[in-house]
């Protein structure tokens, strides 16, 4: 990987959309099929979920992936 | 030929426990613990030897079966060496633990191929044969054969030499303990290496 490109951030609102809903990271997980322990890593910014799997977040909540996922660029 | 594998399968983890009854019966038979006079003694040798003919051949079908066949092999690997894929994120986990334990083994292999082609040895000749008044010798060399054999490579060495201080001619240790090692080494890594990474992702 290039050493001069900016570090990108990827910050997501999955909790928040998830407490509005009332949905446990369990019920979640096995909506869009995957583990509990992924919902987890995504939420604490650990793993950042495929194009496929984003899309599939952004149409379970009925949203806009935008709205769901941002950029954000790591200051040097 | 799904049908043959998991049969195959099912063949050589029920003959275990019969191999292993087998094995403890043969050794009281050769230590001389069981009377080998008798009918029963001699027919369940006989038996014994049976069974380890059937299960070395199951054991040769077994692993070529795990060689040729992809889904054979993911299939029964994934489940001995606790390899779980349920979602993305276990994919890219497994990708990356299978990567440091491919690396990590590659690089053991290497050392062991160091240790095995090395060969020191410092020993003391007679005076009569000493160079420029030095009676210490050091011999280093290396050592590849494609082929094992008995021959002692260095044996013309010996010769001259009076009190061996310290030889080192290979690894001390057996091709099967390696590969054992080896085997161990892989499926302990891959678990090590996943069970820390999925603390952090």
């Amino acid at each position: 990987m290039s050493k001069n490109l900016p570090k990108l951030t990827i910050i997501n609102r999955l909790n928040v959309l998830r407490a509005e809903r009332r949905l446990t990271q369990e019920q979640l997980a096995k909506d869009i099929g995957v583990t509990r322990a992924t919902i987890v890593a995504i939420e604490g910014g650990g793993y950042n979920p495929s194009l496929e799997l984003a899309f599939r977040i952004a149409r379970y909540f009925n949203s806009d992936i935008n709205s769901i996922f941002s950029v954000e660029e790591e200051s040097r | 030929m799904k049908r043959v594998d998991s049969s195959l399968v099912k063949v050589f983890v029920c003959s275990l426990p019969v191999v292993l009854l087998c094995g403890l019966f043969s050794y009281l038979y050769n230590t001389g613990m069981v009377d080998r006079t008798t009918d029963v003694a001699q027919f369940c040798n006989a038996f014994a030897g049976f069974v380890y003919a059937a299960w070395m051949t199951l054991c040769i079908v077994f692993s070529i079966r795990l060689m040729v066949s992809g889904p054979f092999r993911d299939q029964l690997l994934s489940r001995v060496t606790f390899v779980q894929e349920r979602d993305e994120r276990e994919v890219m986990l497994t990708g990356k633990a299978t990567k440091t334990t491919f690396l990590t083994t590659l690089a053991i292999l290497l050392f062991l191929f160091c240790l095995s082609c090395f060969q020191v040895s410092v020993y003391r000749v007679p005076p009569e044969k000493a160079l420029d008044g030095k009676t210490g010798v050091v011999s280093l060399g290396l050592n590849f054969k494609l082929l094992e054999s008995t021959k002692q490579v260095g044996a013309d060495a010996d010769e001259f030499r009076n009190q061996d201080i310290f030889t080192y001619s290979g690894l001390p240790v057996s091709s099967t303990a390696i590969i054992l090692g080896l085997l161990f080494w892989q499926v302990c890594s891959y678990n090590a290496t996943m069970r820390r990474l999925t603390r952090r992702f």
